[in-house]
């Protein structure tokens, strides 16, 4: 860069001043609050030029001060686009393709949409992560802010009981899945032993715990039991940030247990319930794995009543080898979680603002 | 303004890095390419060398160039053959070192579909397990075909008794098989003589056989005793219709299955045979059941056998509880030949991948070949090409049941593979396998279930 003399240097920075000046009044005037915060913005680089050219160096110490965050930033966003970002934009695009990972690419348009709806297996496994969704988030969250309120009391044990209902979260899945299978053995389990000889049930009727129609709702009983510990530490710290005086007042003015928790605990909470609620949701749609070890049995596959959006995804890709219709069940998967995510996200944000 | 250049430029400038890697990914794919070219011919002017090598049966290797070939296989610790092939392998062919590489055996063939995608594969030879995962290395273009090969070395086909031609893809053959295994039905000669009832014959019909099975069933409390046990696996119910000959599992209409789900349904019913769901969620293995001594018949493959005879040596077994087996024949549908049954050949592939296609082709026609199977027969498995010689051997291990019927079950007059190839078989593989898992845990009745089979498998076939 040719380096300009002083005087040309006064000029130009003369002149910027005198724009500069004349934007400022302009905002000034401006009623359009879109436009006015256009201005301003611009204002911020007639200001970093006029330094620049003050100063004389080559980048200025914004610039020079991003550089820094985008360097600290680099080594994980580098890992982020590599194993992350790129993958799923390749996903979006995979799922208009048709591609078996080693032949050549082939443009397939909407045909691998077009044919999800004949699709018996997509349909069901669309049915049942639905209603594993409708069954698990609002008990889990029922089940999880009770616990909370219970042990946020000062009772007996409590730290014992905490400790108890963390407990599943933290232990192997495969370990107590194993056990419920036990308890739950259709023939052999204790469950179902005492539904024969003290209700005297059938031995007809007895219920398959793991096949059926009933392997939705072990599914969601199983993963209520799993996760509702998670869930309660959650509540816990956002019941404990709950002022005390709240509680104070409301007594004095009369409140009973049920007002107390309707006026006073729930509105505090929304800000953890919507954590808790986006959280689940997601967690939901993804089920995978208790699925597979719940009702996959010794080869891991699912039948139509019990297979998920995921294990499909998992089947169509690895098992057939059809990458472009797998991506097509990823998008829809995606979309559901996109929409329900957003739907949620409005509703918190219409009750902060109200 | 500033700002928004800077993420674009830095942008740019990780795109331009990434590009480079995968540029130089390619160039190195390049170079592995031509290098192939390179080696594949110098190996291609050794051939006649190796195949008088191996014809001779010593290798005349002095001048050829060291080789190592990567053989992906599953389950190296439990499965004494991989280690006797290569040793006896190497032992006769000094510049060629085989690596094994161990991909597990639970998704064997998905892990080795997935290493076979896109380039930069190291496999030379890789084992195929099943039909489903051939059809995929071969739409994938993972393997090549073996004709030219075969034909240039005259390789006789017929040693194989026709299982090769049920895998023929649009005219060409893309492995050899190196192992066959067939289904027999196990039974448990202790339980047989304390129930004072005769053993089963190599020449019952089903009706016979549910009979039988139910003449061994004793469901008192605590000295259970099940007529049969089936394993959770399709092939151990749905493919007893398949063995008349006139049907297989590509027809896309499976009426004629129904008989056979309603004997085995029936059976567990009665408490002949314990009951899927109950299977499917204690996970119990077909080995655990037979050895537990609780079980009078059990239909499985003929690898069941090296693993009795292995593990009732051990002692892990109790020979008091299943120490006097035996085997005979599959039951047969009425009208049907004895001896028909089901099977699944194992088999050896070169990948389309490999720099010294020629090395990894001799290695598979040693393997798959008569050396090949003294091996495999030496430790109880059944090698593809069944010799009078071959069944000697295993007859005559020690530990094989000495009566005259389990040799005499040994002769297959029908094999008919569990899965044919076809190329949408791992679809319809995935179909039946769901609906097969519906109509066992009672979800579905046997008519719903077939009636969704049919509709399923013809969408799939009519693509």
């Amino acid at each position: 860069m040719p380096k300009m003399d002083e005087a040309q240097k006064a000029i130009k920075i003369n002149s910027l001043q005198e724009e500069l000046t004349a934007l400022i009044a302009s905002v000034r005037t401006e009623k359009d609050v879109k436009k006015k915060r256009r201005l301003i913005a611009k204002i911020g680089d007639y200001n970093r030029k006029i330094d620049t050219l003050k100063s004389g160096r080559l980048l200025s110490r914004e610039t020079k001060r991003d550089l820094v965050a985008y360097s600290f930033i680099a080594p994980n966003f580098i890992g982020f686009c590599v194993f992350t970002l790129i993958p799923i934009v390749f996903a979006f695009a995979l799922a208009f393709m048709r591609w078996d990972g080693s032949n050549p690419i082939q443009w397939a348009g909407l045909r691998n949409f077009a044919g999800l709806w004949n699709d018996i297996f997509f349909k069901a496994a669309l049915k049942n992560t639905i209603i594993y969704c409708i069954g698990t988030v609002p008990l889990t969250m029922i089940a999880s802010l009770a616990l909370a309120i219970v042990l946020n009391q000062k009772v007996m044990g409590r730290g014992i009981f905490r400790t108890l209902s963390f407990f599943p979260y933290v232990a192997s899945l495969v370990a107590i899945t194993a056990v419920w299978k036990m308890l739950f053995h259709p023939s052999k389990g204790p469950i179902n032993n005492i539904l024969y000889n003290v209700f005297h049930v059938s031995q007809e009727s007895l219920p398959q715990w793991f096949t059926g129609s009933l392997v939705l709702l072990s599914m969601i009983l199983f993963s209520v039991w799993k996760y509702m510990g998670y869930y309660m530490v959650i509540y816990l710290a956002g019941l404990q940030g709950i002022s005390g005086e709240l509680y104070e007042a409301a007594s004095l003015d009369g409140a009973n247990t049920w007002d107390k928790f309707r006026y006073i605990t729930w509105p505090q909470l929304s800000s953890t319930t919507f954590f808790v609620v986006v959280m689940l949701t997601i967690n939901c749609f993804k089920v995978y794995d208790i699925a597979i070890m719940l009702a996959g049995g010794g080869s891991g596959e699912l039948t139509t009543s019990s297979t998920v959006l995921v294990y499909y995804i998992y089947q169509k890709a690895f098992i057939d080898w059809d990458l472009g219709y797998s991506s097509a069940v990823a998008m829809v998967l995606f979309l559901m979680v996109l929409v329900v995510t957003v739907i949620q996200f409005r509703g918190q944000a219409k009750r902060e603002r109200a | 303004m500033k700002k928004k250049i800077l993420s674009v430029l830095l942008a740019v400038a990780m795109m331009g890095t990434m590009l480079a890697g995968c540029g130089n990914n390619e160039n190195d794919g390049g170079n592995s390419g031509s290098g192939s070219s390179g080696t594949g011919s110098t190996a291609a002017s050794s051939t006649p060398d190796s195949g008088a090598a191996s014809s001779g049966g010593t290798g005349d290797s002095a001048g050829a160039e060291p080789v190592t070939l990567r053989w992906a296989i599953w389950d190296q610790e439990t499965t004494q053959y991989w280690g006797d092939i290569k040793a006896a392998y190497e032992a006769t062919h000094d510049n060629v070192t085989i690596e094994m590489v161990d991909l597990g055996s639970t998704d064997y063939m998905t892990v080795l579909a997935t290493e076979l995608s896109g380039q930069g594969s190291e496999f030379d030879v890789v084992t195929v397990k099943d039909v489903p995962g051939y059809a995929t290395l071969v739409q994938k273009n993972a393997i090549i075909p073996l004709d030219d090969y075969i034909k240039a070395d005259g390789v006789d086909l017929e040693q194989y008794a026709g299982a090769t031609d049920q895998v023929v893809v649009d005219g060409k053959l893309y492995e050899l098989p190196f192992r066959n295994d067939f289904w027999v039905l196990f039974y448990n000669k202790d339980l047989f003589d304390a129930a004072n009832v005769p053993y089963p014959t190599n020449d019952m019909t089903f009706e016979q056989y549910d009979e039988l099975a139910r003449k061994m069933t004793d469901t008192t409390f605590g000295s259970q005793v099940y007529g049969a046990h089936y394993h959770t696996w399709r092939s151990a119910v749905q493919l007893f219709a398949v063995l008349d000959g006139q049907h297989t599992i590509l027809d896309g209409s499976y009426e004629f299955m129904k008989p056979y789900y309603e004997m085995v349904l029936n059976q567990e019913a009665d408490g002949v045979a314990r009951k899927y769901s109950d299977l499917k969620t204690e996970g119990l293995h077909y080995s655990a059941a037979f050895s537990g001594g609780d079980v009078a018949m059990l239909n499985m493959g003929s690898w069941f056998i090296a693993t009795m005879i292995t593990n009732l040596k051990s002692g892990e077994y109790d020979s008091q509880l299943c120490g006097n087996w035996g085997i005979v024949k599959y039951p047969h549908a009425e009208g049907v030949e004895p001896g028909s049954t089901l099977g699944t050949i194992t088999g050896l592939a070169v990948t389309s991948a490999t720099d010294t296609p020629d090395a990894a082709w001799d290695f598979v026609k040693w393997v798959s070949g008569e050396e090949g199977a003294a091996v495999m027969a030496s430790s109880g498995n059944f090698p593809a090409i069944m010799t009078e010689e071959v069944v000697n051997l295993i007859t005559g291990l020690e530990g094989f049941p000495t009566d005259d019927a389990s040799k005499e079950a040994l002769n297959v007059s029908n094999l008919y593979l569990e899965v044919p190839y076809a190329p949408n078989v791992s679809e319809i593989n995935s179909v039946l396998d769901s609906y097969h898992g519906s109509i066992m845990s009672g979800e579905m009745s046997i008519d719903d279930g077939i009636a969704a089979m049919n509709t399923e498998v013809s969408k799939i076939l009519g693509q």
